[in-house]
């Protein structure tokens, strides 16, 4: 019901930004895309999927005394046939709004404030926030920030009748910075008490509150070198949860040398997620990846290659391979290749298949003129040994448009594949995009 | 000492130190909310354009050249610059893969974009029992406490 008056009100409550946009320097970012599917799956019935799907974005600035500015950014999605996918599509409506908010920007010390529906990623801290947020850059390199509010609940986890989220959370991060080449940042965040799942034996010892501490480093100690990361601690389990950080190397302007390092101890890591948790005896204790990685820039073109080695309780795997990306004709024009191959030990293989590892190749190509604009994108995985009796999984796509003006063009895609769960899969979707911008200067 | 209280001792000092260096806040310059001129299609590099000269605390533009590495490893920076991302970036750029609940993947809404780097391309129904196994963090870190509804369909 609820969800049902959320779709109603959705395209109601977006039409009311219109007169404000209006008057204001505004932008609005609408798309909309119709996709048609026919689902036949051996020993189901068939259907015919239509949703029609709308994306809209409205932000207006300059409002009031020039300061504040609202920004809204969701989707709706009504199922134009008559059969439901019941799986992954159970309502005929559905939507969400991804944030909306109201900003005030001060003039000075990239201070602003905002109240509403917002992302929050500060630090450690990765969180949709339904509450209020500031930040403020201080004197002699300090800066600090906060967030407060309730949280944005999901679908609740089958058989546990919660989703695992408490209702409040709130956090915030210190930070200092110095001349361009160190950044200190201390964050926290603290959620109100998870509540006890449906079936608490399912999740014993491994999943409680959402209480993170953490720091975080970014250090550029000679022109050449760079170093970032993070370390997370959860309180609720006294267990330092997460280590990720990447030394970045670059001898020249066209070289860049990257190495990286991530560590998860999986209960300490995941110990918020009721979905995660109750994975979590098969995950092990501890996840382990480092790699490297080279990328070269030639005039238009990047070339890169990269290596990164897994290391689990349940095993092992190393993923090694490369990219060559070009760009022509003042951007207009866009083309890669990539292939990598993963070797892995069987103990990831999907279940009933005896190996895990698979090639992966892919190409596109790109034209984007003022008239028409084209793509071309292929992707392919193949299995080392057959998945599902199947030795690949593939797809062709084809994208093809027109710019009706500068702000307005319609496209369509089609596609068209063969993999484990389908031995033919065609897919098309019509897409009308309209982005109107009143303000000056660029934003993507 | 409880966590609770030394999280709220933490917010309490950063307050402190708000407050009375407040004085001097209006001296600090502030990043444009938009970038001023048009960008350029596709990919773009601030160095291209922006003399690699650092001002106050400010981090050199070249640190946020849009390389692959860069991209692949964009979450450092969004956790400490967003201020500065939000110059070139709407925050809908951010939602169109980092949202709590997605109609399509990113890859099928941007079908005309092969150049952006989309998570789960192609048939990753099959590849996400692969990498799920040998990478849980990397969905975490995304996908976070979402539960999507494709998701619980299956991990019940």
């Amino acid at each position: 019901m609820k969800k049902a008056l959320f779709c109603r009100l959705f395209p109601l409550l977006l039409l009311t930004t219109v007169p404000a946009a209006a008057l204001a320097e505004s932008s609005v970012d609408s798309t909309t895309i119709l996709r048609v599917r026919q689902d036949a799956r051996a020993g189901f019935e068939t259907q015919t999927l239509v949703p029609l799907t709308q994306y809209l974005g409205v932000d207006i600035d300059k409002l009031g005394d020039g300061n504040l500015s609202a920004h809204l950014y969701g989707w709706g999605r009504l199922d134009l046939d008559d059969s439901m996918d019941t799986v992954d599509n159970p309502d005929r409506f559905d939507g969400s709004l991804s944030y909306g908010y109201l900003q005030y920007r001060f003039n000075y010390a990239n201070a602003r404030a905002r109240a509403g529906r917002f992302f929050v990623t500060e630090g450690i801290a990765n969180e949709l926030v339904d509450g209020i947020t500031a930040r403020t850059d201080l004197p002699y390199g300090f800066g600090v920030s906060a967030f407060g509010g309730a949280t944005v609940h999901t679908v609740d986890i089958p058989g546990m009748a919660t989703d695992g989220k408490g209702d409040g959370i709130f956090g915030g991060r210190v930070n200092y910075r110095h001349k361009g080449m160190l950044e200190l940042g201390l964050s926290g965040l603290y959620e109100s008490k998870a509540p006890e799942p449906a079936a608490p034996g399912s999740a014993a010892d491994s999943f409680g509150s959402h209480r993170l501490l953490g720091g975080d480093i970014w250090l550029k100690p000679h022109n050449m070198v760079q170093i970032s990361g993070h370390t997370s601690y959860n309180t609720e389990t006294q267990q330092i949860a997460e280590h990720s950080y990447l030394l970045q190397v670059t001898p020249s302007k066209e070289l860049v040398l990257a190495a990286n390092f991530d560590e998860q101890n999986n209960r300490d890591y995941f110990y918020s997620s009721l979905l995660f948790a109750n994975m979590i005896r098969n995950l092990g204790r501890d996840s382990r990846t480092a790699g490297a990685s080279a990328s070269y820039t030639l005039g238009k073109a990047e070339i890169s290659g990269d290596f990164k080695h897994y290391s689990r309780e349940t095993g092992k795997a190393q993923r090694f391979g490369g990219e060559l990306r070009g760009t022509l004709l003042d951007n207009s024009v866009r083309t890669g290749f990539g292939y990598h191959y993963l070797r892995s030990s069987p103990d990831f293989a999907v279940a009933g298949s005896a190996s895990g590892s698979f090639h992966e190749v892919r190409a596109y190509a790109l034209c984007d003129t003022k008239g028409y604009f084209a793509a071309l994108d292929a992707i392919g995985y193949f299995f080392k040994k057959p998945v599902e009796n199947s030795d690949s999984a593939w797809e062709l796509l084809g994208s093809l448009g027109y710019h009706l003006t500068p702000a307005f063009e319609l496209s369509g895609d089609l596609s068209y594949g063969q993999n484990p769960q389908y031995d033919d899969e065609l897919k098309g979707l019509l897409r009308v995009t309209y982005n109107m911008n009143t303000g000056k200067g660029g934003t993507k | 000492m409880r966590v609770s209280h030394q999280i709220i001792a933490l917010l309490a000092l950063a307050g402190l130190l708000a407050l009375s260096a407040c004085a001097q806040l209006k001296a600090l310059p502030n990043l444009p909310a938009s970038h001023p001129e048009e960008l350029a299609r596709g990919a773009v590099s601030c160095s291209e354009c922006h003399e690699d000269q650092q001002s106050g605390s400010m981090k050199p533009f070249a640190a946020f050249n849009h390389t692959q590495t860069f991209i692949k490893n964009h979450r450092f920076y969004a956790g400490s610059d967003e201020v500065l991302c939000a110059s070139c970036h709407k925050v809908s750029f951010c939602a169109d893969c980092h949202s709590h609940k997605t109609d399509m993947k990113p890859s099928t809404k941007y079908g005309s974009r092969p150049d952006r780097m989309m998570p789960h391309r192609g048939d990753f129904l099959t590849l996400h029992k692969i990498e799920g196994k040998l990478d849980p963090a990397s969905c975490y870190r995304c996908h976070g406490r979402g539960n999507n509804e494709q998701c619980v369909a299956c991990h019940r």
